[in-house]
């Protein structure tokens, strides 16, 4: 293109000109037009279970549903926050059956916390070992992805008999006491513990991997030790991620549902489990409280979410935009 | 320098003493090296590997949870033989490959769509990638709930279609979850409304890495916007792609929590997912023997596609690598 274009065309290309504004600004405002939809999309289903947690027990169903809750009440947070309902007496109805929250947030919090915590431990140590001795081989960083693709439901039929079976059995038979995970905190953290590990691992990479081994090489030249390198230097330098790595691990925990559904019945209830319980048509459906218990369940998932959000962004990129 | 004079300079414990020792022993090189190695793999040995091997005995087993373990007597592949044979398991896995298909192939679509919309916006674009990775997020057990209510007989889906359908006398409260048909694409949906979001964000990333450098070169050398993508940012796109779909369908064969909390598996058996199926058969019907030998050959089907997942990561992000430098 010249530099200078001859004064004829000059009319013709300012038309072009405004005809490719137009066309741009058309192709901007349809842009936003669909991504807003789709914000909408996804907020919608969001916004009606926050609406229905705040509806009284008529307005839960009704033909036309109400979009706004006509007589806005916090009778489902009264409900499912009360200290022992059951002390009450028998309900009088199905929408009062006492159901209280308090007991599946403390296993829910307590679980998902102590193995996010071990697992990020454990996970730590071996990336470091993996990013910097090549432990395991070359292929160990995809062999360990594995076990996260394996189903859960293959792990939680063998987990079951293994929990409930063989480890009472082989406890009495060796120690002389009966020892069952069936149904323990332990039990349930254990096997987050081993199906987080694979992510630990992954996203611990791909931080340990950008410290510069310069860096620890100094230190060791200036006579640090291996675990005063790895305490003063590496760490501080991937604490961030580690933080990183323990919420979003928190977060998958806090979202499993088949394995807690599978191995443990009356005693421990994680949060999922017990927003599952209610779920049955037979019991009455009490669309209000369980409202109420997912928005309890997501809401703070979901301020966590959106506060890691850039460093979720690198570390689901998966090597996309490694350079 | 050896490892002891190493710790030695900086030790806290006065030398000598056995925490000190311990100290040491800890961080010389060869148990350094291999002691978180060791500490995971005897996690993975004792909660999956022994956990394995024993479904793997007991699925040669006769045996159901009514009875005494003690009792149960060897039956060879008998269990095998029934699994294989069993129609309920063959429609369950077919469903679920094709739950996946039509899930994943819909979350792609969008997802990319999403992706490049996004990526092209200035205006907005932070609050956007947030709202549209929300339902990452959101606890699965949860988006479930959230879909019976959108589908019950009284809710805003059938709100919303209700002037479309009433001028033809039909009642607008229909029951989406009673209808086969409408029961699988009601977990579909439900699935794409959630993960849709990833494809999304590994689209994103995909976008955000694209070298400008050649985009802007093509656009000199003269080449239109549909040859810049066709030609340009979609081969570029590709180790993205790849991704996306390894990913999202290891993940979406394991469908359980939404066939749960939506359909139960009904009306009938018309929505069951392989894992319901087997969930079902073990914890409703106790057939612990059968469940073992199901979770096995399930497990070799899965393998497969495992390898051929990874094999296609790994082969695609050393093309990456290959292709930046």
């Amino acid at each position: 293109m010249s530099a200078v274009p001859a004064p004829a065309r000059a009319p013709a290309e300012a038309a072009a000109g405004a005809r490719n504004v137009r066309r741009r600004r058309l192709r901007t405002a349809l842009r936003h037009a669909i991504l807003i939809g789709w914000s909408l999309v996804i907020l919608f289903p969001i916004y009606w279970m926050i609406a229905t947690s705040f509806k009284d027990s008529g307005e839960w169903v009704t033909w036309p549903p109400h979009w706004i809750p006509h007589q806005p009440t916090l009778k489902n947070y009264q409900q499912i926050f009360a200290p022992d309902t059951m002390k009450a007496g028998v309900a009088r109805e199905a929408t009062e059956q006492p159901f209280n929250v308090w007991g599946p947030l403390a296993d829910s919090l307590l679980i998902c916390t102590v193995s996010a915590l071990v697992a990020l431990l454990l996970g730590t140590f071996l990336a470091y070992s993996i990013s910097r001795f090549n432990v395991g081989g070359r292929h160990f960083r995809h062999a360990i992805l594995m076990i996260r693709m394996v189903p859960p439901i293959v792990l939680a039929i063998p987990l079951l008999m293994y929990y409930a079976i063989m480890i009472p059995l082989a406890t009495e038979t060796v120690l002389g006491a009966r020892i069952v995970l069936f149904d323990t905190r332990l039990g349930v953290s254990a096997i987050y513990i081993a199906t987080t590990l694979p992510f630990v691992i992954w996203m611990m990479l791909t931080f340990i991997d950008e410290v510069p081994y310069t860096l620890e090489h100094a230190a060791r030249m200036m006579g640090a030790g291996r675990t005063y390198t790895l305490r003063r230097v590496v760490l501080p330098l991937v604490a961030s991620g580690m933080v990183v790595t323990f919420l979003f691990v928190f977060i998958l925990n806090w979202a499993e549902f088949l394995l807690a559904l599978t191995l443990t019945h009356p005693d421990v209830v994680t949060l999922p489990v017990l927003l599952n319980k209610f779920q049955s048509a037979s019991e009455g459906r009490l669309f209000g409280p369980q409202a109420a218990i997912g928005t309890i369940i997501t809401i703070p998932v979901v301020v966590v979410g959106i506060l890691i959000q850039k460093h979720l962004i690198k570390g689901f990129s998966f090597g996309t935009i490694r350079k | 320098m050896s490892e002891a004079q190493a710790t030695g300079t900086v030790g806290v414990a006065p030398l000598g003493s056995p925490w000190h020792r311990l100290g040491a022993w800890l961080a010389s090189e060869r148990v350094f090296r291999l002691l978180p190695f060791i500490a995971v793999e005897a996690i993975f040995v004792l909660v999956i590997i022994i956990p394995f091997l024993l479904t793997v005995y007991i699925s040669f087993l006769k045996w159901r949870a009514n009875r005494p373990f003690e009792q149960a007597v060897l039956s060879g592949f008998e269990n095998y033989v029934q699994v294989l044979t069993e129609p309920g398991f063959w429609t369950a896995l077919g469903r679920t490959f094709y739950f996946a298909a039509c899930a994943v192939t819909l979350e792609l679509v969008i997802g990319f769509v999403l992706a490049m919309l996004v990526s092209r916006t200035v205006r907005g674009k932070g609050l956007y990638i947030t709202i549209l990775l929300v339902p990452m997020m959101i606890v699965p057990v949860v988006v479930g709930y959230n879909f019976t209510m959108l589908y019950i007989d009284s809710g805003p889906i059938n709100q919303l279609i209700a002037p479309f359908v009433a001028p033809f006398g039909i009642d607008p409260r229909i029951r989406w979850l009673s209808h086969p048909v409408a029961a699988q694409w009601a977990v579909i949906l439900a699935d794409v409304w959630q993960w849709t979001s990833l494809t999304f964000l590994i689209f994103l990333s995909g976008f955000a890495a694209l070298p400008k450098q050649l985009v802007n070169a093509a656009r000199v050398m003269g080449a239109s916007a549909w040859q810049i993508f066709w030609r340009v940012e979609l081969p570029l796109l590709k180790p993205a792609i790849v991704i996306a779909v390894v990913i999202r369908s290891m993940e979406a064969l394991k469908i359980f929590d939404p066939v749960v909390l939506l359909t139960a598996g009904g009306p009938g058996t018309s929505s069951q997912s392989i894992a319901f199926y087997l969930w079902e058969q073990v914890w409703v019907f106790n057939k612990f023997s059968f469940g073992a030998a199901a979770s096995i050959i399930l497990l070799f089907i899965f393998a497969t596609l495992i390898f051929l997942g990874i094999y296609l990561l790994v082969r695609s992000s050393t093309a990456v690598a290959r292709g930046v430098r």
